[in-house]
């Protein structure tokens, strides 16, 4: 009998390092090592027609669906390679994680991540600066990590301040005087945005509460118990489902903080499965059936943040850093990740109510339509 | 027996694992070569093969213990949710309680053993099958994970992302490579030449025919190329990479693991139970100890797996080991187990999901999307467990076939080589 201990070491190391092929990278990158971590590098520019990676979530919303085209698109018109990719269904993080790798390796110049955890994507962040890259955080800031270079985004506290102002004037048209009651959800807990809506909303309704004008009904104000897990419209639907049932069997329900437009809609479908009046409900990101809500006079706000606008300006900065330019950004201090302050471009949103819809979307070619 | 059997089986063994072996990696190397040529290069890019390994290594630790889960006839649906809940008690105690990251690690070891009783005592003394256990355990788990976490983010600090994220450090004489690296596949080189050796002076001491000299040089070269190149590939990375941490863990664990399911009384009882368990009890197995172990050490796998992935994620977070156990089972059934229990090896399973994970890596690189990619992957599980029962049914060379009798029923265990299992295997060809 041989011995397979022995054996075994050799099959668990062949299985390990697999087959491969021989030649030193190392010798290379020393080499070109003085230009490699600095932050010159982004000063030198880079070839025209270089490859640039674009990681963006799991395709749960329209928004990153249409956000993938556009970038696809748009990369291809400035003359780059482009390799755009959505995180797998299920396994999110750890896809995102993989295919930020790929890029890496496949020697990509910029990187621009809609992250589908913020706070789980240091490690590939790192390793892709410290292959020479400049990573872009697009919509969702990374946290915790030194090697973010910048941020494109709409300004989401202002997002808040719109919905929660939205909020109030909604239910005021409705019924001209108070106490009005509401209930209050917010985004999935592992996005950063998530604090920064329900915080700017609250900047505008806390005011309210504290005087009695309006009225939390289930008395659940905090954003632990608000969140929705995953931005998840079932999840939405089941907890408004509950509240319904624990605490509107004979209250009547004035209006409902969403933070974007799927989760407005699965609060009015449980709301009419209930049998309820629909309340003042906002939203956010102008996804085609809430315009189409809207219209019909169902949901009462939505947010645009036209995603052109967004991917535009990213892909601005990808042809900046291209030309050896530093990429404009207009706010230097309000953007902490945890470890930095990244340096971020902010985009301005515009509120949208059945008033204001058919100007709001009188560009846009795919809503303009469901306007008229 | 023909000339071409016998080159086989003087170059891979002889025994029937070994040839099954060689066609597992024959696939492996295939896929490999293929993507090498469609991604231009890319794949055995040391950068490529350094995060491949780090990527995938807390799966094939899922699969290890998916093994032998499998093997002894269960499944362990809760891996997932088993290795988020430890995360994300490992990430709190370490940010509440300032617990030392070496502390946390061995928290969270404990958790695993603790979930592992739980589970194994309603499999083994309860009776309840595992596959309903571990269906509640899934839901038990990934609610714990929540409650814990109120399904929030949580950071991890510096040290623990070590065994997750963690290189070799660079040190000793500038070479241009990583001298640890180089360092370890000099020792799995010297192990590759002393295997051989060995094995030589075993059948000369049992005055079994020694294969000629150019064979051994051959089953020595072979390896050692590889071994070589390898260790090139990972040591020549950009500085301050090198081997991952979580792939030398992965590589103890692959080792003592072989061994014990091929070496020890313990091994071989749970292939018992897994190929006929009211044999296996009459024969003196103690078949409830088994089969509370076999899922207690899934549990504490699955620990692991979750704290290298939280380490490598520098953060627990909600969605940690979503998924997760159906990565492992595919990877155990593409390694040749079988179904209903009793049959597999680690190396196999290891080879499977390196299949796998190669796979994965090299549409990436080529840019396929998620969706497509899942298509692929779930088409591959099936056609290369079809492909394998097609050809055990036309009586042709079958990986499970080959893999599988040594542990049949009807003809009793003798791995030993050269023994009475030839004959069943006359058609078969040089595997690939």
């Amino acid at each position: 009998m041989r011995n397979t201990l022995v054996r075994s070491v050799a099959a668990g190391a062949i299985a390990l390092l697999a087959l491969t092929a021989c030649s030193s990278e190392r010798s290379a990158d020393t080499s070109t090592g003085t230009n490699a971590g600095g932050s010159t590098e982004a000063a030198k520019g880079f070839a025209a027609d270089a490859l640039i990676g674009v990681a963006l979530p799991a395709k749960t919303s329209q928004n990153w669906v249409l956000a993938g085209d556009l970038f696809t698109n748009g990369l291809k018109e400035a003359g780059f390679q482009s390799d755009v990719q959505y995180a797998g269904s299920s396994t999110t993080v750890a896809d995102q994680q993989a295919q930020i790798s790929a890029m890496v390796t496949k020697g990509a110049k910029v990187i621009i991540i809609g992250a589908t955890d913020a706070a789980q994507l240091s490690t590939q962040v790192e390793a892709a600066k410290a292959a020479g890259a400049t990573v872009i955080a697009y919509d969702r800031l990374i946290k915790n990590t030194q090697a973010l270079d910048y941020y494109v985004a709409y300004d989401n506290f202002k997002v808040g301040e719109l919905q929660g102002k939205a909020l109030l004037d909604g239910m005021k048209a409705k019924k001209p005087t108070g106490p009005y009651t509401v209930e209050l959800f917010s985004g999935s807990s592992d996005d950063n945005n998530s604090a920064v809506f329900f915080d700017g909303a609250m900047s505008v309704l806390k005011p309210q509460i504290d005087s009695g004008d309006v009225v939390v009904g289930s008395g659940q104000t905090e954003i632990k118990q608000t969140s929705t897990d995953g931005w998840k419209a079932e999840n939405a639907q089941r907890r408004m489902d509950s509240l319904l049932t624990s605490t509107y069997s004979s209250k009547t329900l004035d209006g409902v903080l969403s933070p974007n437009d799927t989760l407005a809609r699965a609060i009015i479908t449980s709301v009419k499965g209930a049998g309820k009046d629909i309340p003042v409900v906002t939203g956010q990101d102008s996804e085609p059936e809430s315009v189409k809500s809207i219209v019909a006079g169902e949901q009462y706000s939505t947010i645009n943040k036209d995603t052109r606008n967004l991917v535009k300006q990213s892909i601005q900065m990808v042809k900046d850093l291209q030309a050896g330019k530093a990429p404009e950004v207009n706010d230097t201090k309000s953007y902490n990740n945890g470890v930095k302050v990244v340096p971020s471009y902010l985009l301005e949103p515009l509120i949208v109510t059945k008033e204001n819809v058919v100007e709001a979307y009188a560009n846009d070619p795919d809503l303009a339509p469901l306007t008229k | 027996m023909s000339r071409v059997k016998e080159l086989q089986k003087s170059l891979f063994g002889g025994t029937t694992s070994n040839a099954r072996q060689f066609g597992m990696i024959f696939t492996l190397v295939a896929i490999v070569l293929l993507f090498q040529i469609l991604t231009n290069g890319l794949t055995l890019n040391s950068g490529n093969l350094i995060s491949l390994v780090s990527q995938y290594s807390y799966i094939l630790i899922l699969a290890i213990g998916m093994l032998m889960v499998i093997v002894a006839g269960h499944i362990d649906l809760s891996v997932g949710s088993i290795a988020a809940f430890v995360g994300i008690v490992v990430a709190k105690v370490m940010q509440d309680y300032s617990v030392p990251w070496f502390l946390a690690i061995l928290i969270g070891l404990a958790v695993g053993v603790v979930i592992g009783a739980w589970q194994g005592f309603w499999v083994a003394y309860v009776g309840v099958p595992a596959f309903i256990v571990t269906l509640a355990g899934m839901l038990l788990f990934r609610g714990g994970n929540q409650f814990i976490g109120n399904a929030d983010t949580i950071p991890v600090p510096e040290g623990f992302r070590t065994i997750g994220a963690g290189f070799l450090p660079e040190i000793g004489p500038n070479t241009g490579y990583n001298n640890l690296t180089l360092l370890l596949g000099l020792l799995v080189g010297v192990a590759v030449v002393v295997r051989e050796w060995r094995a030589r002076r075993v059948r000369q001491q049992m005055s079994a025919d020694v294969a000629p000299m150019w064979i051994s040089a051959i089953r020595v070269a072979f390896p050692l190329v590889v071994v070589v190149f390898a260790t090139l590939q990972f040591a020549g990375g950009r500085v301050g990479t090198s081997f991952p941490i979580s792939g030398i863990i992965l590589g103890v664990l692959v080792v003592i693991y072989s061994f014990f399911t091929r070496n020890t009384a313990g091994g071989r009882h749970i292939y018992a139970v897994g190929g006929n368990s009211r044999a296996a009890e009459l024969s003196g197995v103690k078949l409830k100890r088994v089969n509370f172990l076999v899922m207690m050490n899934m549990a504490v796998l699955a620990a692991l797996a979750g704290m290298i992935f939280v380490a490598r994620s520098a953060a627990s977070g909600p969605q940690d080991g979503i998924g997760w156990e159906l990565d492992a089972i595919a990877a155990v059934f593409i390694g040749g187990a079988a179904v209903s229990g009793g049959l597999g090896t680690i190396s196999g399973s290891i080879v499977g999901g390196l299949v796998m994970a190669v796979l994965n890596n090299g549409l990436q690189l080529m840019g396929v999307g998620s969706d497509r990619v899942q298509i692929i992957k779930g088409l591959v599980l099936l056609l290369a467990v079809a492909l394998d029962v097609y050809n055990k049914k036309q009586g042709r060379f079958s990986i499970i076939e080959s893999l599988t009798r040594p542990f049949r029923r009807e003809a009793p265990a003798d791995p030993a080589p050269g023994t009475g299992t030839d004959q069943e295997r006359g058609k078969s060809p040089v595997a690939g």
